[in-house]
């Protein structure tokens, strides 16, 4: 019923958030109700609806994850400026627990959308390429690449 | 520790996801509406990048109302809050002449001093008469009057330091200090929840700055062992300095330091402390001396020791207490003491005048009374509110006491009902705290009285049923039982 909650070590007001109990279980409820939520707009198969969430959780991700930079308080006077919220979390430290956790989750939610849409094809394409393009982003090699300049700082 | 209930952790997770949804897509639509209108600015650069201004565009200004109310009488026990108004959804508020008599939960009036005092304030306005407003100068150049010298004779005494050094802002004191005592090549450790000036200060100075769990002495003495085994970050060479920068009460959690363990840490692997006392000098100890006297430290083992004089003197400034040297290389090197003004005239009386009444040297006892009714006070709304069932944080005997609220919308919901039944708090946000722990911050005054403190339980009882931030079970009251006893007896 109660969790206990102690303040982290991390000075980044952006990113401690992460380190707080409960974390990871909104995480997975939000993917299942919005699961929920396509199923009953879009009457459409399980499958169609669960490869509808994986695109759209593949973009929303990649955007604050990967693509935006910096922070959303101007308090750390912009030492953040150049780093993505993925370089910046757990102070810029590789292969921790929540870092496995968010690259698991992507992996999962894309073989339960090809499973459930039997592996035809225009799907698993598409799915296919979006967990690819997740995992790759996050690997610790990646940390702070910017391939061909893409995303890069002024 | 802060225990939260699973639920209401989830719950506020999922409310900063909306908002902050909700935000992004209103962003995305002022970007369009901007490309298609365009502007007179061309080859201007933004002064804001678009980022960086989100929270306060989008989650501050929505609540403003509930922030930087102004009020328009000294910050007693009782004071005059002007009503606001908004025509465009809380972007912009307006005044009006209007003012509400409320409670005072809010201000750091620790010992009363806030107000007008009758030994203080005749003093304050003589020496407004003799030596004016300003002194108009800096320190070193025609800003030392006898004033600034007897305050800090004063203050040194109080504190239990060789000598002190004052200066005009508290918030200065920390940041213009820290760059001065050490500098690159430098380790600096601070507690994790340290106030704003420690770590502007801190990443002023150019030392590498590390961060130990908030009062947790093994966690520090963990860090100290890896740092000074490493050595310089590249080279490992072996720190030039160290100095461990904890406070005295933590503003936000109303915890008191562990200071016996720190310094014990501290001695054993030669690391300096600096000790923020912003919050407990005058307020808590058996003569007000601070943590040092309510621990039993001795102030020998804390080689600087920071105060500042808004919180239990009712002034403004700051000072630092240590050994001669200290003080002189201070007053040598410091450049809130060479080129910022001086401390006004006025200000430092009120602060000489409030030193004199918590000793008893102004020959009645006001002083221990203040001390016994802060204490007093602060236990007896703690108990009470926990046996309400609130969550409250901090420890037995100080002053400061947050509530827990949580969830984003319980913030506003609070600040507003509390303000219409005429009691008005502080609620605090992120970023001052972090995301989930949300909380309202009660300051309690030697100036309140036995009868507001019970009004101010009443309300805060009512409102919290109606918010909903009751989140233990709630002790039942001794009547109810006594009554059931005697009906069985019967």
């Amino acid at each position: 019923m109660y969790v206990r909650a102690v303040p982290p070590t991390d000075l980044n007001k952006n990113t401690e958030w992460f380190t707080y109990p409960g974390v990871w279980t909104t995480y997975i409820l939000i993917v299942f109700f919005s699961w929920l939520i396509v199923l009953s707009l879009f009457g459409s198969s399980p499958g169609t609806a669960w490869t509808v969430v994986h695109l759209s959780h593949f973009f929303v991700t990649y955007l604050f994850f990967h693509w935006k930079k910096g922070t959303p308080f101007a308090d750390d006077q912009g030492i953040y400026n150049g780093l993505t919220w993925w370089e910046q979390i757990d102070n810029g430290k590789q292969l921790t627990r929540n870092r496995k956790f968010l690259t698991v989750v992507p992996v999962v939610l894309y073989l339960i959308a090809s499973h459930t849409t039997d592996y035809q094809n225009p799907m698993l394409f598409f799915n296919t390429l979006a967990v690819f393009v997740l995992v790759v982003a996050k690997f610790p090699n990646m940390h702070k690449v910017r391939i061909f300049g893409i995303n890069a700082d002024h | 520790m802060i225990t939260i209930p699973y639920l209401t952790a989830l719950s506020t997770y999922f409310s900063y996801g909306l908002l902050f949804a909700f935000g992004q897509f209103r962003d995305f639509f002022r970007k369009i509406f901007d490309w298609w209108h365009a502007s007179n600015l061309q080859g201007y650069a933004p002064i804001c990048l678009g980022l960086e201004d989100f929270y306060t565009r989008r989650l501050y200004l929505r609540i403003q109302d509930c922030f930087g109310r102004p009020i328009s009488s000294a910050p007693d026990a009782w004071f005059h809050v002007v009503e606001r108004y908004s025509n465009d959804n809380n972007k912009t508020l307006k005044r009006t002449d209007k003012i509400n008599r409320c409670l005072n939960l809010g201000s750091y009036n620790y010992l009363g001093f806030a107000a007008s005092d009758e030994y203080c304030t005749p003093r304050v306005i003589d020496s407004l008469n003799k030596f004016s407003a300003s002194t108009c100068s800096t320190r070193v150049d025609g800003g030392t009057t006898i004033v600034h010298k007897e305050l800090e004779e004063r203050v040194a005494n109080f504190v239990g330091k060789p000598a002190a050094i004052v200066f005009g802002m508290g918030y200065v004191t920390n940041s213009a200090v820290l760059p001065v005592l050490i500098g690159k090549g430098g380790l600096i450790i601070s507690d994790s929840l340290n106030h704003n000036s420690i770590v502007n200060g801190a990443r002023g100075s150019g030392a590498t700055v590390r961060v130990f769990q908030h009062n947790t002495p093994s966690h520090l003495e963990k860090v100290l062992r890896e740092q000074i085994a490493e050595g310089q970050p590249r080279t490992h060479r072996p720190w030039k300095k160290i100095i461990v920068v904890v406070e005295g009460i933590y503003s936000m959690e109303g915890e008191i330091c562990k200071l016996p363990e720190i310094v014990a840490i501290c001695k054993k692997y030669k690391a300096y402390v600096y000790l923020d006392e912003a919050h407990s000098i005058g307020a808590v100890g058996k003569t007000g001396r601070g943590v040092c006297e309510l621990l039993g430290v001795d102030t020998t083992d804390v080689d600087i020791m920071m105060g500042t004089f808004t919180k239990s003197f009712g002034s403004c400034g700051g000072y630092i207490a240590g050994s001669k040297e200290l003080i002189q290389y201070l007053k040598f090197t410091c450049p809130a003491h060479l080129y910022a003004t001086a401390i006004s005239p006025p200000a430092a009386q009120q602060i000489i005048s409030s030193i004199k009444v918590i000793l008893g040297e102004d020959g009645s006892s006001r002083g221990a009374q203040k001390l016994a009714r802060i204490r007093e006070n602060s236990n007896f709304f703690r108990s009470e509110l926990q046996k309400m069932g609130f969550e409250v944080l901090g420890d037995n005997d100080s002053p400061v006491m947050p509530i827990m609220l949580y969830n984003p919308a319980k913030i506003p919901a609070f600040s507003r009902e509390c303000l219409k039944q005429n009691v008005a708090v502080v609620t605090v946000a992120f970023p001052a705290t972090p995301l989930l722990l949300a909380r309202a911050r009660i300051c309690i005054s030697a100036s309140h009285t036995k009868e507001d403190l019970i009004k101010a339980l009443e309300v805060i009882s009512q409102v919290g049923d109606l918010v909903g931030i009751k989140y233990f079970p709630a002790e039942p009251k001794k009547q109810q039982q006594e009554g059931k006893r005697t009906i069985k007896l019967e």
